[in-house]
């Protein structure tokens, strides 16, 4: 199977070299930015990205809403889109994506969070704990899939929710497809076992390949996907993709006030990942090429390969090579990042592809090779 | 719009209906609407069509002018959620958008959403759904309410609603029950309700246009050059969708709890002929439902027929034709004018002043 990357959509407000961490105002992130949004999109087409990642949460629009806008302005890329159970009935919610995927013709695909901050779900009046905000997802996606199949009226009694006789004459269209890829996100082990039984492809965050090694390897023995979010530095020399990295937190050490933002969003948070990804961070390189160093100030997603174009490309294919099938990256500055990944990046990743397949998966060119760590100064 | 590209809207049961949207025929349809002036288009809500909420936001990039109303109901999903997915769309549609608030009208097509109310409950759940939609948009701070259904603590939103002059949509509130009729006080702008005999309507409105609140009608039309041509049009409708809709519709009526809807079905059923008024023909509400109730006749018979409406109050016209974009075209050329001039003459100081409102508010 072909590697598929995509990219997170840039938000309202963002522009090149500016982040929600580093500027963009909360106001500009609620706002859809058509103009710019739509280039990125476009812009995306043309390097090779499959499909952009579409956030949800109460500071951004809503995801459903914004792709159909922007769908309409596009012609081939996909729509990632983010949600959550508990803010809408099931049968709603495949109303509204199956008509986005007759206005798309299928471009897009499904990116399941359970939430990860108890008070924002409170505000949407959702006041479950994080283990029963599976156990409704689990429902949610059941009835969900049930619909998909397509197979006459949906019958359904459960803790959560209970349907009955559900119908619904729109149905999910796509050249390929009955139903949306369904991306499970989150670290947990809840959200590692509702990827096995309800999802397409198991979505967390990066760790290094020994370490995900062995968590992921329940997920694809149920012959399920690997997905990874992460982000990328990549540049024509390694000095110069460190440079990069370093002007990135430049003035944002870890006591700024961008970073006490990120603190108190992950101090409210119940999200094993987040937390788990900021226990990470207490090394700044995981391995030569996976940075933390600006998971303080960025966010958790902002764990980054960083490194030169074959650096970078042959630690995607250390992930390839255990499993790993697709990743939602970002980068900064935010086009820029993904024009460099598209013509530099992904070409490389497309040769040393081949010769993994060719050579089989496991022996292909891993982490053992004469790369030497950088030693921090 | 929902019903673009059938020519004879409601002959067939909801079930076999494609709910697949036709983006070109419904673009079309929408530039029609804005040539012609039309203020907005109905985006219905139903399990056998699209969602209207995505569908307008499609619709919104393509068509540049038109209104889109927007047709919830409660129940389906969080009101914060809500108020998200219409302030996206307000933000995409530079605020062309607004509401038609349901109760929902049959309790099986709920139920098959996870809604089990009955009639009374959803329109108490209705009014905490717009009391909360409404505190989002009066953005006062965090919201926090706590009532029977709905629960929102510290809710807040970074999506506006976004119009010039406007911080919230305007909301068109459907129904004709009691319970629909305080709502509508308590929440809408407008009262969307079915037509009866103007004197019976003024009664049943009276207490809505007290308040200051403003009352449409949904009516269907079939407006000819003559008389004759327009009941030779409405009887060949008839001939043509046959028996097999009537039976449709009685099916319905057995499981709809809606005020509206059965007691217009039961009054197109039980009267000994099919005009209501000179005017206001009930034939068609058997075989095509209860929104099919409509006016009938010459283009001045259905004009001085509007104007008979605007006697007691009405302000507001949804109109549906069959098929739309013809029926859409003989009003504008030709009923519009003439409502217009009439409305002008009249005698009513009152009316004079809500001519505006009127030459706005023609919808589709």
């Amino acid at each position: 199977m072909k590697l598929k990357f995509h990219w997170r959509l840039l938000q309202g407000g963002e522009t090149q070299g500016v982040t929600r961490a580093t500027g963009a105002g909360l106001r500009a992130t609620g706002l859809p930015d058509l103009k710019p949004q739509i280039e990125f999109c476009r812009q995306a087409e043309e390097s090779g990205i499959t499909g952009l990642l579409t956030d949800i949460g109460a500071a951004k629009p809503d995801p459903i809403v914004l792709a159909a806008g922007l769908g309409l302005a596009t012609e081939r890329i996909e729509f990632i889109v983010a949600y959550r159970s508990g803010l809408t009935l099931p049968t709603t919610f495949v109303q509204q994506l199956n008509t986005l995927s007759a206005l798309l013709n299928g471009r897009l695909s499904l990116n399941i969070v359970a939430g990860h901050s108890p008070l924002e779900q409170r505000s949407y009046g959702d006041y479950l704990g994080h283990q029963e905000r599976y156990a409704r997802t689990e429902e949610f996606l059941a009835i969900c899939r049930a619909f998909w199949r397509n197979d006459g009226p949906v019958n359904f009694d459960g803790s959560y929710y209970r349907i009955e006789d559900g119908t619904l004459n729109t149905p999910f269209i796509s050249p390929q497809r009955s139903f949306p890829e369904l991306f499970i996100a989150g670290g947990s082990d809840e959200a590692r076992n509702l990827a096995i039984s309800q999802g397409t492809l198991w979505m967390r965050l990066v760790d290094t390949p020994e370490n995900l090694k062995m968590r992921i390897a329940p997920v694809l023995a149920a012959n399920k996907e690997v997905g990874l979010r992460m982000s990328i530095i990549a540049r024509g020399t390694r000095e110069e993709s460190w440079r990069a990295a370093e002007r990135l937190v430049e003035g944002l050490d870890a006591s700024s006030r961008d970073a006490e933002k990120e603190k108190r969003f992950m101090l409210k948070s119940d999200s094993v990942s987040i937390r788990e990804t900021y226990a990470l961070a207490e090394n700044e390189w995981l391995n030569p090429w996976l940075w933390t160093g600006a998971v303080r100030t960025h966010g958790a997603p902002a764990v980054a390969l960083v490194g030169s174009y074959d650096e970078v490309a042959q630690a995607l294919i250390d992930y390839a090579s255990i499993g790993v099938t697709q990743f939602i990256l970002s980068g900064w500055p935010k086009l820029d990042e993904m024009i460099l990944f598209g013509r530099e990046v992904l070409p490389r990743v497309r040769k040393l592809e081949t010769a993994l397949h060719s050579h089989g998966l496991h022996n292909a060119g891993n982490a053992a090779n004469a790369r030497t760590p950088r030693t921090h100064a | 719009m929902s019903s673009v590209g059938e020519k004879w809207r409601g002959a067939k049961s909801r079930a076999v209906q494609s709910g697949i949207p036709d983006l070109e025929a419904h673009v079309e349809f929408c530039r029609c609407a804005e040539a012609f002036e039309i203020d907005s288009v109905l985006t219905a809500f139903g399990f056998h069509r699209a969602d209207p909420i995505v569908l307008a936001s499609a619709l919104g990039m393509l068509a540049t002018k038109i209104k889109f109303m927007i047709a919830v109901r409660s129940g389906l999903c969080s009101p914060a959620l809500f108020v998200q997915q219409v302030n996206t769309l307000s933000a995409l549609t530079n605020g062309r958008v607004c509401l038609n608030v349901v109760g929902g009208h049959t309790p099986n097509e709920q139920r098959g959403y996870g809604d089990f109310l009955a009639h009374d409950d959803r329109y108490t759940r209705t009014d905490e759904f717009l009391t909360v939609c409404r505190a989002f948009w009066e953005g006062n701070g965090p919201v926090n309410f706590k009532g029977v259904h709905y629960h929102i603590e510290n809710g807040r939103l970074n999506t506006p609603f976004i119009a010039s002059g406007r911080t919230a949509p305007e909301i068109f509130l459907g129904g004709s029950s009691a319970q629909a009729l305080q709502l509508a006080v308590r929440h809408a702008h407008c009262l969307w309700t079915l037509p009866r005999r103007p004197e019976e309507l003024a009664i049943r409105i009276q207490g809505v246009l007290d308040s200051e609140k403003e009352v449409g009608i949904l009516v269907s039309m079939i407006a000819r050059p003559s008389h004759a041509e327009a009941l030779s049009a409405a009887q060949a409708m008839l001939v043509e969708i046959g028996n097999r809709a009537r039976k449709t519709h009685q099916d319905f009526s057995r499981v709809s709890d809606s005020v509206a809807f059965t007691s217009t079905l039961a009054l197109a059923e039980q009267s000994s002929s099919d005009w209501v008024t000179d005017y206001l023909w009930a034939g068609a509400v058997p075989y095509l439902g209860a929104p099919a109730i409509a006016l009938v006749g010459s283009y001045d018979e259905v004009a001085d027929g509007i104007i008979e409406f605007t006697k007691v109050g009405i302000t507001q016209f949804l109109f549906l034709g069959w098929p739309d974009v013809p029926e859409m075209t003989r009003f504008s050329e030709e009923v519009r004018p003439r409502v217009l001039t009439r409305y002008n003459a009249g005698p009513d100081i009152s009316q004079e002043a809500r001519l505006d409102e009127k030459a706005e508010a023609n919808r589709l």
